[in-house]
């Protein structure tokens, strides 16, 4: 039994790290651009599609794969930003139908692209690694490492660069950073781009894990935006914390009581964190 | 004056006479009386609810067992179901309104608990019979002077019997909207705040508004179940909110009668115009977009401020 | 002379052989939204069905001619469409022949309204639930596109029997999806098991899941001799691979999905026992009808075959256009519902497959079992049913 739940731990961290991707998405468009992005689960659905295009239609090896996809993910986002999003600033409400809106749109092209057959992806690296009577898939192992590490790098980027401190000094106080020379338009479709690669990015990681459908996104951002109010908006470390929270909660929940009832236990636990805590884990006093 | 916009609806089943078309009509009111009481939360008190799609199923599933269990009439049995919306709304109202939660967290703390009820009805299988649905096989009846007690079943039952929710629904809006409530709701959507420090006790009229727009959704609810004879759990899905949310704004949140025309639109022209389903996604979420950055109004609304402007 | 042969030519070409008439064929079927691989890959089926009677000329019955008119909807699973598109169907269009719904919840919202009008359509669609109505009073108007698991010539007993007899399987660990399929599932083979004195624990799964590890440790842990997983192919990829790499199972029995997930996996399995039902990558050497089909698809279609779909697009509405037709030619009518019922229950029908209907309408075909063993070593049983 002890295995069971140390097992179901591991793979709960593991998942959760995917939840957490999307969760940082959330967290810093609404940080910066004052919306909830829902359609970022479809940023990641389009680049888990176009890498399993690349590797397993294409025929390019799968590191080379990835960097186009997140490409591909973050020019979409980079138009929608424009077309949309640009209209919808610090507006929640328009945003989020506004997103929603765009959720059908993507979601119909990529049915007509690739229809509702699923599509299993090729096993970039597959076997598990023994560890004490527990299997830990290698290439879930990969994932959490890269995911971990882009996040980390994007936490570092954003308390050392000069333009992650204007997006912090924006995210306080927008007049003020605009005064002092922050271009804030630039900063804000940049920060909604870089939501959308990470989303990217994560879908390409995926497709390595689980098969691709063109509504997978649904899933990823419902979590994506759990998690990130788990950790607090707002808070970047509290996205990868709030994924990884979620994500061993539904596992281990879903040992001791009911699977059918997996999705609950997150958000019974969200619910309980909005009441008490609604800054969330980690997030500031708002 | 409003009264005369109802007159061709009165006279439509007279002149058009398919069964197709008055069907559409049919879900339309139902869905209509769904969207113009979610209008009262959303469009006159400002809070994004993702309840009201909850309050609808549940609704559904507590007149139907009520009515199939214990043998009792559609009235009878609806009581139970508006008692309980009541009940759930006062509580879940209170948890959410007390807590001072920001709009945003409004919206994900109904629709947490909207999947929860979901997932209750999925897997309560002895009494709701999960994902297999309940087939609804009673009708309602209704006393007429002269004619006794009729069945409502078929076509032109149901037009009328749907017809008279709607319209009784807009009446109840009218007269809460018109009155003190509806100022109080205004004042609260336009800025909590001020209403706050004026003297308006926003934790009470949110309450009310959530309670009230919820209750209503019940009746549609138990309406929808009764006319379609089949329950499921997915009435309340996400997809349900998102669909009554569609209709309000492309009718127009700013008016009681726009979510109506949404309601309308929104049914019947998947049916007018051929198209595969991608097609009608992709346009689904166009008119979504659209509504949002160019007719902020709605389509009534839009019409409305041209009316105004000629 | 010549103007006799002429005259006869003015003759020939005024008579009636030359009018061109048509049949409307409706579908009712969710192409879009969750479950949507059943209508979309019927949908596929039929359309290439009515495109290849089209393009041949139609067909003949009596001296008239005919051409098919395909009517399909999308229902995108949401009963409340299904309902306006089948009083559309029925009543503006006056189709008396409608293909459709694969979804049990659909076909469940549209029979009372279908009822009424018995006796003036058909209804061929392969829910579930069609089961409990098929044979009923008042339920001539349907028919069942789909083998029936239980009973003395269901597939899912022969498929039990067979577990039990090729591996010796005491204990069964059961991953359904937590939706109307997995359900009736559940119903269906839990005393399937139980008569033959197996041991079954279930677990259910919410429809989206992408991640079994959890649930797959907890079925896991009782030791289970085999895995009977989910019913559709886009979560029996996941699983296959999760249970084999996570080390939880490595054999597994199938009813429904393809042979696709096993062969993915197959040096990382034992077992894995699938009714296919029909294994097209083997049946295209060796039939030149599935080749053609094959064919016919990619030309059609531009895309490749759905090799792990193909039974669902060719035997649920692929072939029965081609028996309705039958029917009609042999009953004499495009019209009367009633001869043209006849003749399709009596009929049985060597297309793709091997077809006919019980005394109340339900389908019973052959099919194929698949036995893979690790490695990929393939074993095809072929069940003749007839």
């Amino acid at each position: 039994m002890l295995q069971l739940l140390v097992g179901q731990t591991l793979n709960g961290v593991i998942v959760g790290t995917l939840y957490g991707i999307i969760a940082l998405g959330v967290t810093l468009t609404f940080g910066i651009t004052g919306i909830v992005n829902f359609a970022l689960g479809e940023f990641m659905m389009i680049g888990a599609y176009v890498t399993w295009y690349l590797f397993d239609v294409a025929g390019l090896p799968y590191p080379v794969a990835i960097w186009p996809a997140v490409a591909v993910a973050a020019g979409c986002g980079f138009a929608a930003d424009q077309l949309l999003f640009r209209f919808t600033r610090n507006n929640l409400i328009n945003g989020l139908l506004v997103s929603i809106g765009l959720i059908s749109i993507i979601e119909a092209a990529a049915l007509l692209l690739w229809t509702t057959t699923p599509k299993d992806m090729g096993y970039v690296l597959s076997g598990a690694v023994r560890l004490g009577g527990m299997s830990l898939p290698k290439m879930k192992l990969v994932v959490f490492a890269l995911l971990a590490a882009v996040m980390f790098l994007t936490y570092a980027a954003l308390s050392r660069t000069w333009i992650g401190r204007a997006a912090y000094a924006f995210s306080q106080n927008p007049e003020a950073a605009m005064l002092m020379g922050v271009r804030t338009q630039v900063l804000q479709s940049t920060v909604v781009v870089y939501s959308t690669a990470l989303a990217g990015f994560g879908g390409a990681l995926y497709a390595t894990l689980y098969s691709l459908e063109p509504s997978m996104g649904g899933l990823y951002i419902l979590k994506g935006v759990e998690a990130a109010i788990l950790g607090g908006i707002g808070s970047l470390i509290g996205s990868l914390a709030g994924g990884i929270i979620l994500g061993v909660t539904e596992a281990v929940g879903s040992i001791y009581l009911p699977s059918a009832f997996r999705d609950a236990y997150g958000l019974i636990f969200v619910v309980a964190i909005l009441l008490y805590q609604p800054s969330g884990l980690f997030g500031a006093e708002r | 004056m409003k009264a005369l916009l109802w007159v061709p609806f009165l006279v439509f089943p007279a002149l058009v006479q398919s069964n197709f078309i008055l069907s559409i009509f049919i879900f339309s009111f139902i869905l209509a009386i769904a969207a113009v009481s979610f209008n009262l939360i959303f469009g006159f008190t400002g809070q994004l609810s993702m309840f009201h799609a909850a309050a609808f199923g549940i609704a559904a599933y507590i007149t139907s067992l009520t009515a199939s269990f214990f043998h009792v009439s559609f009235w009878l049995a609806l009581l139970p179901a508006i008692g309980f919306t009541i009940l759930i709304s006062l509580i879940i109202g209170s948890i959410c309104f007390n807590f001072q939660l920001r709009a945003f967290y409004f919206a994900v703390v109904t629709l947490a608990f909207s999947e929860l009820a979901r997932l209750v009805i999925l897997n309560w299988n002895s009494v709701t019979n999960g994902t297999l649905g309940l087939m609804v096989l009673d009708k309602p009846f209704v006393w007429a002077p002269g004619a006794g007690l009729i069945k409502i079943d078929g076509v032109f039952g149901w037009y009328f019997f749907s017809l008279a929710a709607l319209i009784f629904t807009v009446a109840v809006c009218s007269l809460v909207l018109g009155s003190w409530i509806g100022r109080c709701f205004a004042a609260i959507r336009l800025n909590e705040d001020l209403a706050q420090t004026l003297g308006i006790d926003t934790f009470r009229y949110k309450l009310l508004s959530f309670t009230l727009a919820n209750t209503l959704a019940a009746i549609a609810g138990s309406l929808y179940a009764f006319y379609t004879g089949y329950i499921e759990p997915n009435y309340l899905g996400i997809n349900q909110s998102l669909d009554i949310i569609s209709m309000v704004l492309l009718g127009g949140r700013s008016s009681i009668l726009g979510p109506i025309a949404g309601a309308f639109v929104l049914t019947g022209l998947p049916h007018m115009i051929d198209l595969s389903g991608e097609a009608r996604a992709i346009l689904y979420g166009l008119v979504l977009i659209l509504t949002i950055l160019i007719l902020p109004q709605g389509l009534i609304g839009t019409l409305a401020s041209w009316r105004r402007a000629a | 002379m010549r103007r006799l042969i002429w005259s006869l030519g003015v003759a020939l070409a005024a008579s009636p052989v030359a009018a061109q008439n048509v049949v409307k064929i409706g579908q009712i079927e969710a192409q879009t939204g969750a479950n949507a691989i059943y209508g979309y890959m019927s949908s596929q089926g039929l359309a290439l069905a009515v495109n290849q009677v089209n393009k041949a000329g139609g067909f003949k019955v009596g001296d008239k001619s005919y051409t098919v008119e395909l009517l399909a909807s999308d229902t995108r699973g949401d009963p409340k469409e299904a309902s306006i598109q089948l009083k559309r169907l029925l009543e503006t269009d006056g189709a008396k022949f409608v293909f459709g719904p694969f979804l049990s919840n659909v076909f469940v919202t549209i029979e009372p309204y279908a009822k009424q009008f018995n006796g003036k359509f058909l209804l061929m669609g392969g829910a579930t639930r069609i089961h409990d109505f098929i044979g009923t009073p008042e339920h001539d108007f349907l028919i069942r596109t789909w083998n029936w698991d239980a009973g003395p010539k269901g597939f899912g007993n022969l498929m039990v029997d067979r577990l039990v007899k090729e591996t010796g399987a005491k204990k069964v660990a059961m991953l359904f999806q937590n939706d109307q399929g997995g359900k009736v599932l559940v119903d269906i083979y839990t005393p399937l098991f139980k008569e033959k004195g197996i041991e079954t624990q279930l677990e259910l799964f919410e429809p989206g899941t992408k991640d079994f590890s959890a649930v797959l440790a907890k079925l896991a842990v009782g030791k289970p001799d085999i895995l009977f997983p989910s019913y559709s192919d886009a979560p029996l990829y996941d699983i296959v691979r999760q249970a084999t790499e996570g080390d939880y199972f490595r054999k597994f029995f199938l009813v429904r999905g393809s042979l696709g997930p096993g062969l993915k996996n197959k040096d990382a399995l034992d077992d894995y026992f699938v009714y296919v039902p029909k294994y097209f990558e083997q049946a295209e050497k060796t039939d030149p009808k599935i080749a053609k089909f094959v064919a016919d698809y990619k030309a059609f279609y531009k895309r490749d075959f759905p090799y792990d779909q193909a039974p669902l697009c060719s035997s649920s509405c692929y072939d029965h256009l081609f028996m309705l037709i039958e029917a009609m030619k042999k009953a004499g009518s495009v019209d009367d519902v009633a001869k043209i019922r006849k003749e399709l229950l009596a009929m049985t029908y060597d297309g793709l497959w091997k077809i006919h209907f019980d005394e109340k309408g339900e389908e019973v075909f052959n099919f194929d079992v698949v036995r893979m063993k690790r490695g990929g070593q393939i074993s095809v049983t072929s069940v003749d049913v007839q």
